[in-house]
């Protein structure tokens, strides 16, 4: 397979290593260790896109990440990747891209007729043209604007790849593995402090690997990969090579992404596909280099036209030729390097033109004397070609106009450091009028220093000297000794610039922004109508804004408007830069947290027993609790639950109440701590007594209701629901801590360390006998409702509460948890001759309901003990957290909804919760409104649905009729107002 | 019925589902014989709990550090409050119920002592990969430089709350998390250390040298 761009010898791809790809359905040739645009080129393929807005044919810009045309989409299905930029994709065997934003081919596509309309959709056009009728703009407009807009297509699926997140602490943090970067991790791995060399390419060296440099009289790439040996050598050096560090976060915390498989032909199943990390850093050496800007002329865009440092990296680096006749057009010294590495690769030049009158002879001599034709005071003022350039128009110093023949034009209008990771906690940078370009302002992140090109130091020998320096000053910081170390010693390169802006003479568009087709006439536009800050700017043109975020054309555009409008750069500023400063997939920031394990599932000891009865499951909070266990022969789920209640009502059942909140209590003030948070009397509980409680929010309302029990008497444990068990447990130890910390109290959640069984129903006292043999006596006069205690089961100790949420005999039995598992088995075996059947949260609800028992839908935050029905349990005899603020007017007003119970008039019909109580005769509008049912259920018991709910004055209305109305599912019932205790309202049974 | 009720380890069933494979970097076994409790100190009672804990042979740590003496040890967990554990306490004699009641015993007065020994589990995790796998989600600095043997930390793992302390320089590492987060927690754990290879020793060994390794590689997702 020929690669007819390649150059038969030199660069760093393994030549042995040879990789087939796929691009737009064509297959190629490459070698290990191209990107996939070095391989497009060395196989002569240099149309690679569509531009964003005009749709008009671009070729690469760039060799490296600051690419805005060559975006293409890797790979199909659910993996599929838009907006790869394909300077920075590391080829594999089998890779498959495909170019994006044209229809139907690259060649030709329909939409660059919006090229012919191109006066018509300048800076501002979609506020302008679509700004009225406002009611177009969601149904006709956006949709319209979004399908001819837009890059590349998202994959539409779920993400099949795994990501990962990871943290890191490190001495130094080395950004970046240039000259500088290299120097400043090696001087300070070598002191042996802990460094992170983090490297957004596969390859460490940055421009070593781009330039012909040599150091210590040695090709500079081969320093770099001795250095990058020597560090993976050192113990606490830590090289990351594919990781973008994107962010700069407060206490010295940086974001970065490593690549991790996307290289790979083949995914790893064990190893995630990206993966996020949070380095946290005692300093940081910025060591980001520079990236080059393009000189904006007429016809800049036209594929062929490229940035000549990034010509350098395709020759030396990957060995592939952008071209085959080149013309160089460049504003400062470096440009002409290319002029020369072209020659030393037996490239043909046509000519090289600068716009300086002068340049030093160092540089002109030796390409003149080549025989290549040197335009000094010239400028380039067209370009001609289709697809492809081949024709430069340039005006020389005589302003006549020359034709030169090139299809391949290396531009050079000097550099930018690479420094928004310096703004991202807020800094500005400045504009430096040295080397024409913005560097790093004042301010720096906290630890962060920046070396080398990032700062503006241009060569080889300040480069290597910044990253020395900063190594060694980061590592004595860290408090290692560090003693002086040689630099080595680097050949150097003229730097001299003189920007040229803008080619005001030059015809046809000039574009700035490549991705976002922003042109010099934008600006001017921009300017004219007064969008002149640099932030109105972005936003009026979309300068920037791009996913390349505008790193070849910011300056020039802001140096464009400057200019128009007579103004410094400096004066003009720049726009903020913010992280991300490279795109991050979300599902990196998700990592491993994703479908059901987006957050952690709590399961109770009897899960795996729960799970075996064919329990369906419902969340509870973090919880999965069982909600009902379906039987063969159950018709419906509402049979199912029937079922279990009507088991617990007239035998027995068995429920897992583990995740109920459980709160030890100890200390010789603990009944008076408990006095001061639950709105009833706890200190004169007796040992082995349980008292129902409800606790007050500081603010009067109810914050939750439970049991306290007594082993000691200074030991209590109290219960919370599920729903508000570590709200209790925060409150309590809010209590504790600040408002009396001279109380001797102790508190320690509990809730994991017992699993807790109901057993309820008419034989739960038998199966307790059944379970605990004859050693505990389970009769009603040793063992009487509300009491409790420590027992010895076999060889476990367990607590047992003789407690009733269902109304009915009831006992509670608490187990240490690893021993939950065994005992739900051996209580179902105790209770299997009298019938005994798990129930779940439902049946546990409509058990509730049926005995009135308030839960989380009464507990809703806005209700009063008083709207409760506990007004009377409220003592009188002493202070409690919420007492004060319950008394407020309007939380004792007579007309308050109140607890009350609620059936239907006709018993067959079906009441639903939430559903609002009007008066019988009233319009049913908002101001009727006289309050609404919190709780429905079907009630097996009675054999209709019965409500408890909140009506005003509902305790006083006992008997009268009123209407349930729900406007959201047509409901309109008429009601009885009952009392809320349907079922055995004497408490018969709970004592039996 | 009075039976011998067998006790179920929070892990088991994970580890369990593991088959043979080559090369592991992480080793993990369930700490599932080990008693623990919390241990707080009653107010004004600092002093004459250090002097208890002293005649078992500890100096009770006064920050986030752990001291052993034989199978005892107490963790610095937060202000006035540690966690005692005691290793291997299903093989000893005394059952490990009784264990907390008598170290409630000892420290009466001055302590307020909760049996937790159902409610955390622990898992120990050792291996040339341990300290990698524990960076995918542990944002506290576990470098040698900046956490050592007896080094106690409670910190969070992927949004499960845990107490964390390393045993020896190895390093070995143990972590608690409370029982009912098991199942999550070692989500996390498999396909942070799945890269590496999980070795898992069976609950039973007293000591992790003497229990026969499985080394096992967790079965691919079913697709």
């Amino acid at each position: 397979m020929s690669q007819p761009h390649r150059l038969a010898s030199g660069g760093l791809i393994e030549r042995d290593a040879p990789l087939a790809f796929r691009f737009d359905g064509r297959s190629f040739a490459a070698f290990r260790g191209d990107t996939l645009a070095s391989a497009l080129l060395a196989n002569g393929v240099r149309l690679v896109g569509r531009s964003f807005k005009y749709h008009r044919p671009r070729g690469f810009l760039s060799a490296g990440p600051e690419e805005p045309n060559g975006l293409v989409e890797l790979n199909s299905g659910a993996r599929r990747t838009p907006n790869s930029k394909a300077t920075t994709v590391e080829l594999y065997g089998g890779l498959e891209a495909t170019s994006q934003n044209r229809w139907p081919s690259l060649r030709f596509d329909i939409a660059s007729l919006n090229s012919v309309l191109a006066p018509l959709l300048g800076a501002g056009f979609y506020y302008k043209t679509f700004m009225w009728p406002a009611s177009f703009w969601e149904k006709l407009y956006e949709p319209a604007i979004r399908r001819a807009a837009g890059l590349g297509r998202v994959a539409g699926a779920a993400d099949p790849d795994r990501y990962e997140k990871a943290f890191a602490h490190c001495d130094v943090l080395v950004i970046g593995s240039g000259p500088a970067g290299l120097m400043a991790a090696l001087t300070a791995g070598r002191c042996g402090a802990r460094v992170i060399l983090a490297e957004e390419d596969f390859r460490l060296g940055g421009r070593l690997l781009s330039e012909r440099h040599e150091i210590d009289g040695r090709p500079a790439a081969l320093w770099a990969s001795e250095t990058a040996a020597e560090l993976a050598s050192l113990p606490d050096v830590t090289i990351l090579p594919r990781t973008a560090v994107f962010g700069v976060y407060d206490d010295r915390t940086y974001g970065a992404l490593e690549r991790v498989t996307d290289h790979r032909a083949e995914a790893t199943p064990s190893l995630p596909r990206q993966r996020l990390w949070k380095i946290i850093a005692r300093h940081t050496v910025l060591a980001s280099g520079a990236t080059e800007r393009p000189v904006v002329f007429g016809g800049n865009d036209r594929p062929g036209v490229m940035l000549a440092a990034s010509i350098r990296t395709y020759l030396n680096r990957f060995a592939a030729v952008p071209g085959s006749r080149f013309a160089v057009y460049t504003a400062g010294d470096d440009g002409w390097r290319t002029a020369a590495d072209l020659i030393a690769c037996r490239c043909e030049v046509t000519a090289v033109i600068d716009p300086r009158p002068q340049v030093a002879q160092a540089l002109s001599d030796p390409i003149a004397s080549a025989g290549i034709r040197v335009m000094l005071g010239a400028q380039v003022v067209g370009t001609r070609g289709g697809h492809a350039l081949k024709i430069i128009d340039v005006r020389d110093e005589r302003r006549s106009t020359v034709r030169i023949e090139a299809d391949a034009l290396a531009t050079s209008n000097g550099w930018d450091p690479l420094i928004g990771l310096t703004s991202h906690l807020g800094a500005r940078p400045q504009w430096s009028d040295v080397i024409q370009a913005f560097v790093p302002g004042k301010q720096l992140p906290s630890g962060m220093t920046v070396a080398g090109a990032a700062v503006g130091h241009f060569t080889l020998t300040q480069a290597l000297a910044d990253g020395a320096r900063a190594g060694s000053a980061a590592a004595a910081n860290a408090g290692f000794p560090t003693s002086s170390q040689r630099v080595p010693i680097a050949d150097d390169e003229p730097a001299g610039l003189r920007p040229f802006w803008h080619v005001a003479d030059s015809r046809g568009k000039a574009f700035i922004d490549f991705q976002h087709d922003v042109t010099v006439n934008d600006i001017t536009l921009a300017n004219q109508e007064g969008f002149r800050s640099a932030e109105h700017l972005k936003r009026y043109t979309t300068l920037g804004m791009a996913t390349d975020q505008g790193r070849t054309s910011n300056v020039n555009g802001l140096a464009i408007m400057a200019a128009l409008s007579d103004r410094s750069v400096s004066d003009l500023g720049s726009t903020s830069a913010r992280p991300p400063y490279a795109p991050v997939a979300i599902a990196a920031f998700a990592g491993p947290q994703r479908g059901r394990h987006f957050r952690p599932t709590r399961l109770t000891p009897g899960h795996g027993w729960a799970q075996q009865q064919g329990a369906q499951f419902v969340d509870a909070g973090p919880w999965r609790r069982a909600q009902w266990f379906s039987r063969p022969g159950d018709a419906d789920w509402l049979a199912t639950v029937c079922r279990e209640a009507h088991t617990v009502r007239n035998a027995v059942g068995i429920c897992d109440v583990s995740t109920l909140g459980k709160i030890d209590v100890q200390g010789q003030d603990a009944g008076s701590f408990l006095d001061r948070v639950y709105i009833n009397t706890l200190s004169t509980l007796a040992v082995g007594k349980v008292r129902y409680g409800v606790m007050l929010r500081e603010d009067g309302f109810v914050l939750d209701d439970g049991t306290v029990a007594r082993f000691a008497p200074d030991h209590f444990v109290l219960s919370t629901t599920t729903a508000n068990a570590a709200r209790v447990m925060q409150h309590l130890e809010f209590c504790h801590q600040v408002l009396w910390p001279q109380l001797d109290v102790q508190l320690v959640s509990v809730t994991e360390q017992w699993a807790q069984y109901a057993v309820a129903g008419p034989h739960s006292r038998r199966v307790l006998e059944n379970l605990t043999g004859p050693g505990f006596d389970v009769s009603n006069g040793a063992f009487p409702h509300m009491a409790c205690a420590e027992l010895e089961i076999g060889n476990i100790t367990a607590r047992l509460f003789r407690l009733s949420f269902s109304g009915e005999l009831a006992y509670e039995i608490a187990v240490p948890a690893r021993y939950g598992d065994a005992v739900i088995r051996a209580l179902m075996q105790a209770g299997e001759e009298f019938g005994a059947l798990p129930y779940g949260t439902e049946a546990f609800g409509v058990l509730r309901v049926e005995k009135g028992h308030i839960g989380g839908q009464e507990l809703s935050g806005q209700t009063t003990a008083r709207d409760l029905g506990l007004a009377r349990m409220m003592s009188t005899k002493k202070d409690f957290i919420g007492r004060v603020m319950a008394q407020r007017p309007a939380l004792i007003a007579a007309d308050r909804p109140t607890l009350v119970g609620f059936v239907p008039v006709n018993a067959g019909e079906r009441l639903r919760a939430g559903a609002h109580l009007l008066p019988l005769d009233a319009a049913k509008t908002a101001e009727n409104d006289q309050g609404y049912l919190t709780s429905v259920v079907y009630s097996p018991t009675l054999g209709h649905w019965i409500a408890l709910g909140l009506l005003q004055q509902g305790p006083g209305r006992l008997g009268q009729r009123a209407r349930a109305y729900d406007p959201v599912r047509n409901g309109d019932v008429e009601v009885v107002i009952v009392s809320p205790t349907f079922v055995d309202p004497e408490g018969r049974r709970l004592h039996g | 019925m009075a039976d011998i009720f067998q006790s179920k380890a929070a892990f088991g069933e994970h580890l369990s589902q593991f088959t043979l494979a080559d090369g592991a970097g992480v080793m993990v076994r369930e700490r599932a014989d080990d008693a623990l409790a919390i241990v707080t100190a009653r107010r004004g009672m600092a002093a004459e709990l250090a002097k208890r804990v002293k005649a078992m042979g500890i100096v009770l740590p006064s920050g986030p550090r752990r001291k052993a003496q034989g199978s005892l040890a107490f963790l610095g967990i937060g202000p006035g409050r540690w966690l005692a554990t005691l290793d291997h306490g299903a093989n000893t004699s005394q059952s490990r119920d009784a264990w907390t009641k008598s170290l409630a015993h000892d420290l009466a007065g001055c302590a307020s002592v909760v049996d937790q020994t159902g409610g955390y589990a622990v898992l120990q995790i050792s291996g040339a990969k341990a300290l990698a796998t524990l960076a995918k989600g542990v944002a506290i600095d576990l470098h040698p430089h900046a956490f050592r043997a007896g080094d106690v930390a409670v910190t969070q793992i992927a949004q499960i709350g845990v107490m964390l302390w390393q045993l020896d320089d190895q390093p070995t590492y143990a972590i608690s998390v409370f029982r009912s987060l098991a199942g999550s927690f070692w989500h996390w754990l498999s396909v942070g250390a799945e890269e590496f290879g999980i070795a898992v020793a069976g609950a039973a060994g007293p000591d992790w040298s003497s229990v026969q390794r499985r080394v096992v590689q967790q079965q691919p997702p079913k697709s």
